[in-house]
Formats: C-alpha cells, structure tokens, sequence
C-alpha cells in the first residue's frame, strides 16, 4: 500500500519535473516564478485570495453532497445559473436591498438546477453524474441565449450585461489596494465552519454523512436515505449558486458568456483534496486558487498554462490513491 | 439544406458512435468510464502534432491510439489494482488530458507553421463509426471475448467461478476503449484540419449520456448517437432561422439532446439496463 | 461396485474453528447419495475439497480410483467433478447459452449453431427445454437449476455435487429434478446430494452420510434408518445443559406480526403468511435452516423490506406504516445479521458507530442535534458491555477485530431503552465465554428491563440453551410447537425440516 503510494507520487512528480524540462524551464526556476506569481507580493496575494473565494464555496458544495455519496458535476450550472440569476435580479433592484435579493435568487436557482439530479437520483435510480453533466449543458446554453438576448447591454459588442452599480455590489470588507478582501471570501469561511459544525453535531448531518458512508447500513440505522439523496444534492446546488452570486455581486459586477472558466470543475478536485473535513477545503482551496493565479506568471517564463491542470489531475490520482480506495479494499 | 443536414449528422454523429462504443466496452467490462472525454482530447492533440512533425497518417494516427490508450490503461491500474474510485479516476484522467494537451500544443505547436496535416478520408472514421455497434452487438454473443466481458462486467464473482478473471478481462477491454476514443479523436481533428484547446467540448460526456440512453446496448446506443449528432447538426442548420415569426436562439436547439437525456433518465423509473457488476471489483 | 470418491481423513480449520475433523466418505459410482448435517456441520466444506474450491489440511482424494489432489477447481472439473453451489453461478444477463458456455467455450469464435446443437443435445437427454438466447433472468428457480445441471454436463462432468438443489424449487419441480437425476445415473452419473430435506434423502438416496460438528457421525444405506432416525443422528443427543429458569409472568404483548408476506430478493416470497407474537418478558429462538424467511422476517419488522401483504404491529399499535426511524425512536433494536453491510461503518470512530440507529432517540437526540455527552456515555457503556477491546473511541471501528465488533454492535443494542430486540446470530464470532454474557444481557434486560428479544440462530442448542420457547421457520413459514414442547428438541428439530 505506501509503496504504491511512493511509486504513483514519485511517478507524479517525475511527470511534472519532465514536462518543465520540456518547456525549457529549470524546473526549480519555474515553481520559484510559480510561488511568487501566487505569493510574491501584496497584489500577487490578493489575486490568489479573489481566485479562492468561489473555489472555496464550489468546492464546499461538491464536498457536502460527496459527503452524502453523490458526485455533483453539476456545481459548474449551479454556479453559472445562481451567478446570472444573481445579476439579473441586481440589474432590476439596486442598492442593499438588491445584493440581498440577487444573493437569494442566486441560491434559489442553484437548488433549482440541482433539483432534477436529486430527484432523479433518489427516485429514478439515474446516476447523477450524467444528469449534472446535461444540466450544465442546458446551463451553459441557457445563460449564453440570454446574455447575448434579453439580458444583453446593448452598447456592447461581445454578450454581456450591463455592469451593477457600485452600490448593488458586495462591498470589500479591507482594502489596501492592490490588497482587498472581500465580503464573499468571509461568507464562504463562514459557511465552512458552520457545515463543519452541522455535520457534526445534527442529526440530520449525522445521516447524511452514514448515508455516504453506507447505504445500507444507513438504512438499517432509520435514516431515510433516499430524502436524503434528494436534499442534499439541492443543499449543494444551493451553495454552488451562492458562489455564482457571491462571484458576480463581489468580483465581475455583471454577467457575460463564459462566465465561469471552469471552476465547477476545478471545484472537484478542491473537494477530493479536501478529504473527510470540511475545514480541509481551505488548504484545498488555497492551492488550487494559487495554482491558478500563479500559472498565469509561468505563462510569460514560456510554460503553457495547462500545466496547472496536470499538476491538479495528478494531486487527485495521488491522493485517490491514499484515500478514496473503494470500500472492500481491505488489505 | 436537407442534404447538408444529413452530411452533418453523419460526421458529427460518428466521433460520437466510436466514442460511445469505447464507453460500451469498458462500461459492460465493468468499469464506469467518465474519461471518455480526456482520451479523446489527448488522441486530438496528439493525431495532430505527430501529424504535422512526421507528416505520416500512420504515425499520427498511431499517436492517437497510444495517447488514448495510455490514459485508459492508467485508469485500469488506478481502478482496478490500485481500488481508486472509477468516477475520481476518470475525473483525475480528464484534467490530466485537457492540461497535457494544452501543454503539447502550446509547446511544440508552431504557429507560423502553414501546412496541411496528413488525413484519412473522413469516410474511413464513419463507416467504422456505422459499422461498429453491428460488429459488437454481434461479437459479444458470437466470441468467447464477448462472452467473457459481458460476464465480468454481470457480476465479476460469479464469473470468477466460472473460471473467467475479470481483471484481465477488463485490461483488454481498456485497451478497446483506448484505441476507440482514439479513433473518435483522430476523426475530430481529421474534421477541424487542426488541434484547439479543448476541442472535443464535451463530447466525450454526450457519448456517455448516449451510451445510457441506449440502455448499454450496441445498436440503441448508436441510434442514440445518431440523435445526438442530429441535434448538433440542426443547431448548425437553423442558427438564426426564424420558426413562425418568432427568432429561436441556436442555443434552444444545442439544448435539446440534453434535455432529452434528462427526460429519459427521468422516465427510466428504478431498474436500469445497467451491467449489473458496474463498479464491483 | 467401484467407487467414485473415496475421501479419507479430510481435515480442514479455519483460524480457531475446526470446520473438518478427518472425514471419510465413500460414494458407489452410479448412485445418489445424500450428505446431510446442522448448518454449520461441514456438508459444504467437505464437499468444496472435493471440488477442488478449498485445500484440506490434511487427507486424501481418490476419484474413480485414482489419487488425486486438486490445486483449483479448474483441476476438479478436468478429473470429471462438477458442483451446484447453493447460490447459484447464474448470470442473468447473459443469455442461456452464454451462461452454458461460460468458461467452457468452444473457442473464440462461437459458432453458434453447433453449440446450440451441443446444447439441445445435452438438454434433450436430460428432458429439459430452454429457449437458448433468452436472458437468463428470465429463468425460474427451477429453470436455473436445470441450466447448472447442463452446465455440469457440458463441461463434461462424471460426478455431480448438487448443495441444497431443491432450497428454491417447488415441491413438483422438486420431483422433475430427481426424476432428471435418475436418468444422469442410468448413464453413469454420479451424484452428491447436500440436503437438509429428509423427505427427499428417503425417496432418491441409495446411501446417506451425516455430518456433525465437523465429524462423520454415520453412513448407511437409507434402506436401513428412517427420517426421525436421521434426524436424531443429525442433532445428536447432546448433554442436557442448564436451561435458563422460564420466566415468570408474561408482560404485554410486543410484537404481533399477522399473515406476514415478504418478497424475497429473485422476486418470489421470502415470507409466505408469517404469524408470531412476541411479548414483554421472553426471549424467542427461531430455529430454521439458513434462507427459510428469517431475514426478511427480521427486514420487514424493522421496516426496510416492504411488506406484501400482512400487519406488524408494535407496542400494541399498528406499525405496518412506520418508517424505521419511527419504529427505532419507539424502542426496537437491532443486532443485523451481516455486520459489515447493515451494522457499523467501518471507517467511522466507535463514538459515531455507537450513535447509529440510535441518532434519533431521545436524550441522544436533543431537538435537532446530537448530545455529545450521552453520546460518549452510549459510546463508552456500549463498549463496556461486553468488553469491546478497542484502543480508544476515536479510533475507527475497522480497527476492531470481528468479535470485537460484534461485542460493540450487541452493546450499542441494548442502550437507551430498547423495548423489543431483534438479534440475528447475536453470537456470531463470539466464543462460549462471550456468548453466555451476550444472552445473560438479553435475558436481564427481559426480565427486568419489560424489553422482549426475538433471536435468530442457525445453532439448534444455542437458542435451546438461552431462549424460553422455540419455534421454527420453515419455507417462510412460522411453525409453533404445542407450548409444552416448546423447548423440546426433536419436535424443533422435525417442524424445521419438515419431517413427519
């Protein structure tokens, strides 16, 4: 067992160590400018920080329903839709009154668009992968037709709306520009800490873990596990549509096609790195938020940017390998 | 028009019918394979730059398969010798695939460079495409292959008493699923002339939504691609066309074979078609 | 005549337990003879050495003659030995003709209409009829009997080992089997029988062998004893131990279940019409070989199998409609029968295991959240019970040992007021020692505690040792004996086997 987690490490590494060689870049050169790119400086911080935030709250949405046993792919439209949502509701109602609102309309469409993958799954037995997967699909195509239609600001060229107001935004909570941190980095501590304790100390996150745990067993303890299934999977949707909102009110300020670069999925790995604790998302998170902000500057030193995501899909065989063996691997 | 409808549902069906089939193999073998999507983006990249740095069909074409291939023999080991979840492996493989290729590209790719990569006619990739579910409806009951694999992935147990080892069942049936998904690749980029960042767009995901919308069964499979390819093309057809006065965005089109997917999941009520040792080791 | 199998001194352990004590068997070629035994008594064992599926630790194989010691069951099958498990190796997505062939096929192309020639050749000698190319899901019990028969044959197999045949089949299909059997050995054939059904070893045996504990006890001719013969030598006149004193008056009634009907899992009923009242102040054993209903019995009180048709009701109401929680909260516990699947998590800490299937009972439960503190004294009581030896509550339950385990899920049992126990096996993997403190737990617990428990064992003298009364299940059914004989063990014995 640890020698095959040596061997797939070490394998890892080499893989990495080799595409650097590749690039023409000393390898040690090129996780230095990487650091530095994510860490080097007040601005570099901040940069990282504005990354983490919706990594941070898409990666808590996947976390709690892999929690209850069930791989929501779906947070990508999750996010997406409760971003737009947010944004549309901000466009009609300015001010506080609107951040409030658009924040609700945006965890509202979240659950919404996690609805039919929980129902489908408890009830229908559809494996949830496929059903997250089409609805991202309708997701992106849905929010692409209306931003570039109704929601369209019409002195622009390329689709998107027009920009919120400076009052309809969420407010940074410290700034000392180029360094800011945000309300929404706050909200999404916040809500880590208060599943943590959720899962913890209620009945409810008591079953929802056991019916992740197993099944079964969960059934012969009284947990209802399909309602279970169901709930959870809308409580994910529900906070990957809060981290569509909290990113738009906070950071973009409007919406526009190809709002999300992917952080429904990077989301994923956040959630598999984390492990079994919530509190595991912030390390998780931070490095993939480093990750990103810091593959822009090693851009310039001549290395592609996929090379973040090489290093991410062979952090998640790394530690699938040490942890995520299949119940049944006993030995 | 009509002509141009049926071309396109042919040639945007046909990565997806090799695909899919790929999923089919490793899926009745028993393993969930949601990494149809990085091997085929891996056999983009690498049908295309071998293509243009060995101008030799064959050697791009080799490429392809291999690159494939090796994600799907990783996924093997990771699910089956190392007991890693199929659906985190699969992830993991997926963002691996779209990292390295985008790496490869980005690297040796010279952009200045104006050629033509070597193909194969297009009509090689769908005549396989078209022939192929026939073939494997009909080589998994008439060889002892076929036989084997849909017995590991039933229930891997039972066939072990049975004196059939699952394991190395599913190793070649990975292998099959490689060298398809490198196939549906290879065509992809035969169609767009070159490599683009993440070309095959989800591609891979539709072949899987077809796959069990087709109730892991060869031919309705295929038919399911053929929908799905159908709709694409349509999309590409109606772009902009009015339908009685009113302008439907393109996008309400591109919708459609997934919200089809989402109903037939919905409607399929409980007992699936599902190889039944999905999953089981 | 010419023996068949000639076995001599096979012994096999399995850790601590002595599974075979030096068995001999001798089987004639040509005949039908019948290995009976308790579950537990080595029928299956002995029968997989044979087979080639387990190596014995001491012993020797002949077949028809010749020594033979067999590495793998691929080795059995080329000397000519074919076996039906219990479970039957039937894959039912595969066709017929695919399951016919599996691990046999003629090669790598299958050319198909020589081997359903092959196959409707097989199928016509024995009289059977299959339609080749239908899933094999489609099968009756019966039907898929008969495709592992054929099975048997087209591998070519001499000697036939069938393990409990008929624990699935009707009565009338059971009388077409044998009927095929005969015909097996009017070619040659020979055949084992592992059979718990004295009826059927009366009517088709040439010879019988019993097994208990592990040891030949007898072997003879059927011609020579009758089935209450056999049934005495299958349960032996064990030492009379000290049973535990009756209690004294009986409480309010508990359980009732009424005309109980249960699927089973391959879709025909598991419970045919059960009915059983259970009240405060007894333990009842139910006897019953091993897939007789208990399981679903055991489900569909708890509530996580649907009934088909009946009532349960619980604590004097009708609890037919109860979610389990609902039925749990109310004070029902459960010791589950496959600990691993249905008790603990395993990668969970013992103090979260001791919470399962009781998070939603008060104090443990305090409005919507969990006390901590009652959930460590649970924890801690749990595990004190029967001295769980664990290296801390925090570590997970995967660290335990079986009996540890098993210790720690028959404590969590009896924590926070469990009015009604249900317990399958409560004693699995205990030793003597563990098993009494188990039992002098439940029955304190009835006796003074007002709780009842209903125990399901395979173990004929264990639930005679430690229930008040017995009955018996039988093909779904709850038979109870006359109440004066409600201990009594031959009575037991024959309502379990269904001898006259």
């Amino acid at each position: 067992m640890r020698l095959r987690v040596a061997l797939v490490s070490v394998a890892a590494l080499l893989l990495v160590v080799g595409a650097l060689v590749l690039s023409g870049v000393p390898p040690t050169e090129a996780l230095a400018e990487l650091a530095r790119g994510a860490f080097g400086s007040k601005s570099a911080w901040a940069g990282t920080l504005r990354e983490t935030t919706p990594l941070l709250l898409a990666g808590l949405a996947v976390f709690l329903a892999l929690r209850a046993g069930l791989f929501n792919i779906g947070v990508e439209g999750q996010l997406v839709v409760g971003a737009m949502a947010s944004v549309a509701v901000c466009l009609a109602v300015p001010g506080a009154a609107g951040v409030v609102l658009g924040t609700l309309a945006g965890v509202a469409a979240g659950a919404l668009w996690a609805l039919p993958a929980g129902l489908i799954k408890a009830y229908r037995n559809g494996h949830e992968v496929i059903t997250t997967i089409m609805l991202n699909g309708v997701a992106n195509f849905l929010s692409t037709a209306l931003v570039a239609g109704p929601l369209k600001d019409p002195s622009q060229q390329s689709p998107t709306t027009r920009l919120l107001d400076a009052s309809t935004r969420i407010p940074d909570l410290y700034s000392a520009p180029p360094f800011r941190v945000n309300l929404g980095l706050v909200a999404g501590l916040v809500l880590i800490a208060a599943t943590a304790w959720w899962l913890r100390r209620t009945v409810a996150g008591f079953e929802l873990r056991a019916t992740g745990a197993n099944l079964r067993a969960a059934e012969f303890a009284g947990v209802p596990v399909r309602r279970v299934m169901l709930w959870s999977m809308v409580a994910s949707g529900a906070i990957g549509g809060l981290a569509g909102a909290l990113q738009a009110l906070a950071y973009e300020g409007r919406f526009y096609a190809g709002f999300s670069p992917g952080y429904g999925f990077d989301s994923l790995g956040v959630a598999i790195l984390a492990g079994a604790s919530p509190f595991g998302l912030l390390p998780s998170a931070l490095a993939f938020g480093a990750l990103a902000k810091g593959s822009t500057s090693i851009q310039i030193l001549g290395v592609p940017k996929g090379l973040s995501y090489v290093i991410l899909g062979l952090l998640i065989v790394v530690f699938a390998v040490v942890r995520y063996r299949r119940e049944g691997a006993r030995d | 028009m009509l002509w141009v409808l049926l071309v396109g549902t042919v040639t945007l069906a046909s990565p997806l019918i090799l695909a899919a089939m790929g999923g089919y193999v490793s899926e009745r073998g028993g393993i969930v394979n949601i990494a149809l999507e990085g091997k085929m983006l891996a056999a983009c990249a690498a049908t295309s730059l071998v293509g243009f740095a060995t101008g030799s069909v064959l050697w791009s074409l080799a490429a392809g398969i291999a690159s494939a291939t090796a994600l799907a023999w990783s996924h093997w080991l990771l699910t089956q010798k190392f007991r890693v979840d199929a659906v985190v492996s699969g992830m993991a493989l997926n963002a691996l695939a779209f990292g390295a290729t985008n790496f490869f590209d980005k690297r040796f790719t010279d952009p200045t460079h104006i050629g033509e990569m070597p193909r194969l006619p297009l009509g090689a990739y769908q005549a396989l495409a078209f022939a192929l579910p026939l073939l494997l409806a009909y080589g998994v009951r008439r060889t002892r292959a076929g036989v084997r694999l849909m017995a590991s992935g039933s229930d891997p147990d039972k066939a072990r008493q049975m004196g059939v080892e699952p394991v190395a069942v599913r190793f070649w049936a990975q292998t099959v699923t490689g060298l398809l998904c490198g196939l549906a690749g290879a065509m992809i980029v035969t169609n767009a002339g070159r490599f683009v960042d993440n070309m095959t767009a989800g591609r891979g995901f539709i072949a899987l939504a077809a796959l069990i919308l087709g109730g892991w069964r060869p031919v309705q499979v295929g038919l399911a691609c053929l929908f799905f390819g159908f709709a694409e093309a349509l999309q590409l057809v109606l772009q902009g066309t009015d339908l009685m006065g009113a302008k439907i965005p393109s996008e309400a089109w591109s919708s459609l074979p997934y919200l089809a997917t989402i109903v037939a999941l919905a409607g399929f009520a409980g007992k699936s078609r599902a190889p039944a040792g999905l999953g089981k080791v | 005549m010419s023996l068949a199998v000639r076995l001599r001194g096979i012994s096999k352990r399995f850790g601590a337990v002595r599974a075979l004590e030096s068995v001999d068997l001798d089987v004639e070629a040509g005949t039908l003879h019948a290995l009976v035994g308790e579950n537990g008594a080595g029928k299956t064992t002995l029968m997989r050495v044979l087979y080639g599926a387990i190596q014995p630790d001491a012993g020797s194989i002949e077949v028809e003659g010749r020594a033979r010691r067999f590495r793998s069951s691929r080795e059995a099958i080329e000397a000519g030995i074919g076996m039906v498990s219990q479970h039957y190796s039937i894959l039912p997505q595969l066709t017929c003709l695919q399951n016919l062939m599996l691990g046999a096929e003629p090669g790598a192309w299958i050319a198909e209409g020589a081997a359903v020639a092959r196959a409707e050749e097989l199928a016509a000698r024995m009289g059977f009829r299959f339609d080749w190319h239908a899933d094999a899901s489609t099968l009756s019990p019966a039907g898929a009997q008969k495709l592992e028969i054929l099975k048997l044959l087209w591998r070519s197999a001499r000697i036939l080992i069938l393990d409990e045949p008929t624990a699935m089949l009707s009565p009338a299909d059971s009388d077409a089997l044998f009927e095929s059997l005969a015909q097996l050995r009017s070619e040659g054939a020979t055949v084992i029988l592992v059979t718990h059904r004295l009826p059927e070893v009366m009517d088709h045996a040439e010879r019988v062998t019993v097994l208990r504990g592990g040891r030949r006890v007898a072997s003879m001719p059927v011609a020579d004893t009758d089935a209450r013969g056999l049934a005495e030598l299958i349960v032996g006149h064990t030492l009379e131990r000290a049973s535990a004193e009756p209690p004294g008056s009986l409480g309010e009634e508990l359980l009732a279940v009424q005309g109980l009907v249960v699927a089973g899992y391959r879709g025909d009923d598991a419970v045919r019409g059960a009915d059983l009242a259970v009240r405060a102040g007894e333990i009842v054993g139910i006897a019953g070989v091993d897939g007789s209903g208990q399981r679903e019995l055991f489900q569909a009180v708890l509530g996580v199998a649907r009934a088909k048709a009946g009532v349960v009701r619980l604590f004097g109401e009708d609890a037919s409609k109860w979610p389990p929680s609902r039925r749990l909260e109310a004070g029902l516990r459960l010791i589950p029968e496959d600990r691993h699947e249905e008790g603990v998590i395993d990668e969970w800490p013992l103090l979260e295991n001791a919470a399962l299937g009781l998070q939603r009972v008060p104090p443990l439960r305090r409005g919507g959240g969990l006390d901590p503190g009652v959930q460590r004294d649970v924890a801690e009581r749990a595990a004190r019970a029967f001295d769980t030896k664990h290296g801390g509550l925090r570590l997970p339950m995967a660290s335990l040992s079986g009996g540890n385990q098993q210790r720690f899920v028959a404590g969590r049992a009896l924590q926070l007021g469990p009015r009604l126990l249900l317990a399958f096996q409560p004693a699995r993997g205990l030793d003597i020692e563990a098993t009494r403190r188990v039992y002098d737990a439940i029955r304190t617990l009835c006796r003074e505690g007002g709780a009842a428990a209903l125990v399901v064992s395979f173990d004929l003298d264990e639930l005679l040792e430690h229930c008040d009364r017995l009955v018996a299940m039988r093909s779904g059914r709850i038979f109870e004996p006359p109440p004066e004989r409600a201990k009594d063990r031959a009575e037991i014995g024959r309502l379990m086997v269904g001898a006259a």
